[in-house]
């Protein structure tokens, strides 16, 4: 133990970050022949084991290594530990490692499982070196890391063509915030010449006193840079308009939307929003606010009538995340980051089960022959009394989801709706939507998954005959365990020790962030009331509508609406998917016919000149000197008869020029 | 009474004919003949003027110097067709086109 | 005689030595080609070794390092004084980078020639001709001496494609060859004019020595290009600009610029892989190494005013390119015009005239040097196998070939600037160096920062596309079982030449000091003599 307690944070927290590259270099090399995933399995074993012991209220600290310079600016690879980076690595790892026992029995046979280790461990290399980073350039560098660790496990299985098409937009539009990211890079750097983190937003930093520097920008560019980087923030963390390539992202494994596209990944934009706080002016953070808020509620209402089962997580999900990014908007984002934490605890457990839920009736459809999705909640029912225990720990984690007391959801949500609450009044005005648009998304957070569970573990199996050809089991222990851990972090315990008030969590009291307005102690009570009794109420009705079949669901066309998601991946791609290509075939066939066309038109009018010339050449030029060569042939083949052997005409010839002779002398 | 004129008439028409003769005949022969014409013609006008030289008798003289002259050429000429004849087997000027180019 | 000497005429000897070996061991002509490249290879390595980075070049004898300097013509021409020609090569910051990729490159492309079966000796013979006359434009320092390697390059990959290219060869060739020497002819007119402007100050007599060019102080005054007090103009524009302006011509058309940049397509597509991959690795960035060694540095003047214009050339150059590359349908087409996008920001770093945005520049000069010519590899092992290039005739490669589509892909990711490789620090610094140039004052606009962003942006999509399109999905191709048998995953010499090539992207992305340490006090100087005109 010696070892270890001397060891230093830095290079514990670097030993955290490189382990799981260590796996990820192993799987690469090793390759098909390293099935198992061991590898990756001890070496994010011990990251979360070092991160836990490296783990919470450190003084920050961070180390530097010179990378590269240009000119005479340099730059550097470093690792940054404070609260929320701490706080950040803690949470990857610990999410990753369920994650990555579960994986070992959800992806048990693959034949790419070589593959699928390999990405995972990339995967959480760059998501902990993310969280750690020391300055910006480098957390873009990991930030478009993780993207690319996303795509290779969104299209692991490449051969279906939807999960190739799926990783493709995922990357893509992640793309679009990474150039946000960048543009903020470049303004940042231009302002201040320096990517350094703690330099920049540290209290009093950098970022605060934008318009002191030397050669300052204008306050425009301040909004700029903070629209930038929330344009990152939004691709990232799914938000709206950019959140479509979320629900297409469960292509992949399961396991794998469990971990990237709900627990960490995706958080990673409210990490950076929280990191790059202090640059965010009043505009932009209400740009966030509104954002958020809109995202929030539009991925709520589409997950009421989604059917997929992981396609309803994923858009609770973008809705989670749209809390967040509210909470960073008003500015409480600590609040926003507890959010992040809980969250990810529970996400996760619901993908996992909601997983090992597809693993059995993928199984059972297999086993039986039937044609039928079995992601689709209307094929499953009653599954409560084959899996149970699945079903309570989906259950635990739907509950911390809808924000049940006595779950770390509540402490969370609570946390985040009160505060929006709080700062609408110290606003004012139409302000007030925010909080009420936020506890009606939550309602409906509640319903929604209130009608997944039901739809799920309640009623009555919809294969219910079938049962006699293929059993349905309880998922294996190598799933339950992962899962039973994370729903321990879905109660109040690991995070307060008073389950109804978040203020004395102990994520937020280290945080300790002064928020810009008043505490109001009535809505502290009054809120988490209505969001329970709300919830509670909203279970009545799933359950009457969907157990009891009281009333048939209309398909209306707010049902369409909610359904088609909006039609956004429709408005896309008429609007800019179906434009960009025109553009460029437009672009194409210009440069073919136009440039091109000039270029060849140019070469053909010198062919058709130099034609030209030579035809004047051959004809005129060349005609003259030939003229004078016919006249003295002609000429000389008029004479040339003359010449005839014939003696007489010799004679005669000579006598004509006797003649003419003298004839001349006579004449002249 | 014959004057000059009247010599020199016939001096001109003996060469015109001896001319033709030379000019148009195919004949080699006939254009030897032709040219023997011609030189008679000179001969005469020798003769004629001949009158004007009575110290001398120069026209006469000449004349009996051409004649001896004419005899030799038409031997030379003779001699010449006999071999254009050996090697063409023709006389006929048209048919004989060795100088031409 | 010197290294850099020895550099350059090891291939000459080579070609000599494959011209005077007799046909019947013709199967030698390879090894030799190997040997000699490889060779050079290593001694482009130990000069690297050798090199000292903190030396800063451009403008100096002094900054210079392997100078070698030869009188090499004299005539005295009476009234117009002493001809100068030096046999005068050195190298620098900025060209020593450029030498490494370009025997790097030359390495490879005659590995992948290792199939070419049509006269084989006049093939490797013009390919070492053409490796000297490579390494000579980056050497010299002399501008006569630049010249004559500029025209000399031409002429082996004239032939070079030509006989050995695809079905509209001999089109693409003359096309090739006519849009190089439409720019050359107007620089040599340039460069004697240059010549009756400078005085080298040692001896009193005119110079074509390009160190003298970039002095001001050696301008005659009253000369055609005198910096001071010049009166002269070219319909109505002063005659430095047009200088300038003609030279830049001459190179942009060599990186290409839009709309300069039609001969790039006809002739990546119709030259052989090799040297479609001598092409895309090493002659787009002659154009470059120019624009910054002459363009720039003899006519920073000029320069700065005309630079607006030629960031928005590379701003256009980005975003056209990337937009043809979408519409593409043949793989190689759509790298070559990915080239034209890649090579734009070139372009836009150097119009910035910030160290960052030249050396981002720079950078991506050379990762666009190791991964196009990865790419065009790999175009050519799918060609060789099946002689068909068409994607849409191709899905779901990446069952029948894994390791192939694994490379492609990371040479495809590579490309399109995620971090860890090279492309990404090219890329990104050239952006950041646009964004700032404002404020330093170089006239570029910070929107043109924005807009080459979208180039980026853009880049992800046509890779990603043709990702999905050709090696996703359940396997489908056109030739049907046929195809499939030939499409055979990468053999082991294929491995060796694409492996080092991703292999240093990805070093180059991790340690981009290997390059920036080389070039920074250059690149400072570079930017230096440039603002001093700002």
């Amino acid at each position: 133990m010696d070892f270890l307690t001397n060891i230093s944070p830095i290079s514990c927290s670097l030993l955290v970050v490189l382990l799981p590259f260590l796996a990820f270099l192993y799987q690469a090399i090793v390759g098909r022949k390293a099935r198992s995933g061991n590898v990756s399995l001890v070496a994010i074993s011990l990251s979360a084991i070092l991160s836990i012991y490296l783990f919470w209220n450190q003084s920050p600290i961070e180390s530097n290594i010179e990378w590269f310079r240009i000119g005479d600016k340099r730059f550097f690879l470093g690792i940054l530990l404070n609260n929320t980076t701490l706080l950040m690595q803690a949470l990857v790892s610990i999410v990753a490692l369920p994650v990555h026992i579960y994986s070992k029995a959800y992806m048990k046979g693959d034949s790419g499982i070589h593959r699928y280790w390999m990405y995972l461990s990339l995967f959480c290399f760059a998501m902990l070196g993310l969280v750690v980073s020391s300055n910006l350039l480098q957390l873009y560098i990991f930030w478009e890391l993780v993207g690319f660790a996303s795509y290779l496990l969104i299209g692991f299985w490449f051969t279906k063509e939807s999960a190739a098409q799926a990783n493709k937009k995922a990357f893509i539009i992640n793309r679009i915030g990474d150039l946000g990211f960048l543009i903020g890079l470049a303004i940042v750097y231009a302002q201040f010449g320096t990517f350094n983190i703690v330099e920049l937003f540290a209290v009093n930093g950098l970022a605060e006193n934008w318009f002191s520097q030397v050669n300052s920008l204008s306050g425009t560019w301040l909004t700029v840079a903070g629209c930038a980087f929330f344009l990152g923030a939004m691709a990232k963390s799914a938000q709206f308009p950019l959140h479509v390539w979320l629900p297409d992202a469960m292509e992949g494994p399961t396991s794998v939307s469990s971990l990237i596209h709900a627990a960490t990944m995706v958080a990673a934009g409210v990490f950076l929003l929280a990191t790059v706080f202090p640059l965010l002016n009043e505009t932009v953070l209400l740009i966030i606010a509104i954002i958020g808020t809109t995202t929030a509620l539009l991925a709520a209402f589409f997950a009421l009538t989604q059917n997929d089962i992981k396609k309803i997580l994923a858009f609770s999900t973008i809705s989670q995340l749209g809390f967040m990014v509210v909470g960073i908007g008003i500015g409480a984002w600590d609040a926003a980051l507890f959010h992040l934490t809980t969250h990810a605890f529970f996400k996760c457990l619901l993908f996992l089960a909601a997983g090992a839920v597809i693993h059995e009736m993928a199984h059972f459809k297999h086993e039986t022959n039937l044609d039928f999705d079995p992601q689709d909640i209307n094929f499953m029912g009653g599954l409560k009394n084959y899996m149970p225990k699945t079903a309570l720990l989906m259950g635990i984690a739907s509950l911390a989801l809808a924000g049940f007391p006595l779950t770390s959801g509540f402490l969370s949500k609570d946390a985040l709706v009160i505060s929006t609450f709080e700062w609408a009044v110290a606003k004012g005005g139409l302000y007030y939507a925010f909080p009420i648009i936020l506890i009606a998304v939550s309602l409906m957070t509640s319903f929604y998954i209130g009608r997944l569970i039901l739809k799920t573990f309640f009623g009555d199996f919809a294969f219910a005959k079938n049962l006699k050809a293929a059993k349905i089991h309880e998922a294996s222990k190598t799933m339950i365990y992962p899962m039973a851990f994370l729903a321990l972090f879905c109660l109040f315990i690991v995070f307060s020790w008073n389950p109804i008030s978040y203020h004395l969590s102990w994520v937020l009291k280290e945080f300790n962030l002064t928020y810009t307005f008043e505490e109001i102690h009535s809505l502290h009570i009054l809120i988490p009331v209505i969001l329970t009794v709300g919830s509670l109420l909203m279970w009545w009705i799933g359950y009457q509508l969907y157990i009891q079949k009281k009333q048939q669901v209309k398909q209306n066309a707010l049902f369409r609406f909610s359904f088609n998601q909006g039609y956004l991946n429709e408005f896309y791609a008429k609007t800019i998917i179906k434009p960009t290509l025109l553009l460029a075939n437009f672009s194409y066939w210009f440069d073919r016919t136009i440039i091109d066309g000039l270029v060849d038109l140019l070469s053909k009018i010198t062919v058709a000149l130099s034609n030209l010339f030579a035809w004047v050449d051959k004809y005129i030029v060349d005609g003259i000197v030939n003229a004078f060569g016919s006249i003295a042939y002609g000429t000389g083949n008029l004479l040339r008869w003359v010449q005839n052997g014939r003696l007489q005409s010799y004679l005669g010839f000579a006598f004509t020029m006797v003649l003419l002779g003298l004839i001349y002398l006579i004449v002249i | 009474m014959i004057t000059l004129t009247h010599c020199l008439v016939v001096s001109a028409c003996i060469f015109c004919i001896g001319l033709y003769a030379v000019l148009a005949k195919r004949n080699a022969i006939m254009v030897l003949v032709g040219i023997e014409l011609m030189i008679n013609a000179a001969i005469l006008n020798f003769v004629a003027f001949g009158k004007y030289d009575e110290s001398n008798y120069g026209g006469q003289i000449f004349a009996l110097f051409a004649i001896v002259l004419a005899a030799a050429a038409v031997a030379v000429g003779l001699a010449i067709i006999l071999n254009v004849y050996r090697k063409n087997k023709t006389i006929n000027l048209d048919d004989i086109t060795d100088l031409r180019d | 005689m010197g290294i850099l000497s020895i550099l350059l005429l090891l291939p000459l000897f080579a070609c000599l030595l494959i011209l005077a070996i007799p046909s019947s061991y013709r199967n030698s002509y390879k090894y030799i080609a190997l040997g000699f490249a490889f060779l050079q290879f290593l001694v482009s390595g130990y000069l690297y070794w050798q090199f000292d980075g903190s030396q800063t070049g451009i403008n100096s004898v002094s900054g210079y390092q392997f100078v070698e300097q030869l009188p090499w013509l004299r005539l005295d021409l009476g009234s117009l004084g002493q001809l100068e020609i030096d046999y005068f090569i050195g190298i620098d910051g900025i060209s020593m980078p450029l030498i490494l990729l370009s025997t790097i490159v030359m390495l490879m492309a005659i590995g992948a020639s290792w199939n070419i079966s049509k006269s084989l000796k006049g093939y490797f013979a013009l390919m070492m001709l053409l490796s000297t006359a490579i390494i000579g434009i980056f050497v010299a320092l002399d501008f006569f001496l630049f010249y004559i390697f500029y025209e000399v390059m031409l002429l082996p990959l004239y032939f070079l494609i030509g006989i050995w290219g695809g079905a509209r060869r001999e089109y693409a060739a003359i096309k090739f060859f006519i849009y190089t020497l439409f720019g050359s002819v107007f620089m040599l007119l340039v460069m004697v004019g240059l010549y009756f402007s400078v005085i080298n100050p040692d001896t009193g007599a005119h110079t074509f020595n390009m160190l003298h060019m970039m002095n001001p102080a050696n301008y005659v005054d009253g000369s055609f290009f005198a910096t001071a007090a010049n009166s002269f103009d070219v319909f109505g524009i002063p005659a430095r600009m047009v200088g300038f302006i003609i030279l830049f011509i001459a190179f942009a058309i060599k990186i290409p610029i839009v709309p300069l940049h039609t001969w790039l397509p006809d002739a990546h597509v119709e030259a052989p892989t090799p040297v479609s991959i001598i092409l895309a690795g090493i002659l787009l960035k002659i154009g470059g190494y120019g624009i910054i060694r002459i363009c720039y540095s003899v006519f920073p003047d000029a320069a700065v005013q005309a630079n607006w214009w030629i960031g928005l050339i590379g701003v256009v150059s980005i975003i056209y390119g990337a937009l043809n590359a979408l519409a593409q349908k043949d793989l190689k087409r759509m790298i070559a015009y990915s080239s034209v996008s890649h090579m734009g920001f070139v372009t836009l770093g150097i119009a910035s005239m910030t160290v960052e945005g030249i050396s981002g520049a720079m950078f991506q000069m050379v990762s666009h040097g190791f991964l196009s010519a990865a790419l065009f590899f790999m175009v050519g092992v799918i060609y060789d196998r099946v002689h068909d290039r068409y994607i849409y005739n191709f899905r779901g490669l990446a069952t029948l070939m894994p390791k192939f589509t694994a490379y492609l892909a990371i040479a495809f990711f590579a490309s399109l600037g995620l971090p860890g490789f090279s492309a990404f620090i090219g890329e990104a610094f050239v952006i950041i160096g646009t964004f700032n140039a404002e404020l330093v004052g170089t006239g570029i606009s910070r929107w043109m920062a924005l807009a080459g962003s979208i180039g980026i942006l853009l880049s992800a999509v046509y890779f990603l596309w043709t990702l999905q399109r050709m090696f996703f999905g359940q396997t489908r191709l056109k030739g049907g079982e046929e195809w499939a048998v030939a499409l055979t995953d990468l053999s082991k010499r294929e491995q060796l030449i694409l492996f080092p090539t991703i292999a240093l992207s990805l070093l180059l992305g991790i340690m981009p000091s290997l390059v920036f340490d080389q070039m920074n006090a250059a690149v400072v100087n570079l930017v230096a003599l440039v603002s001093t005109h700002l």
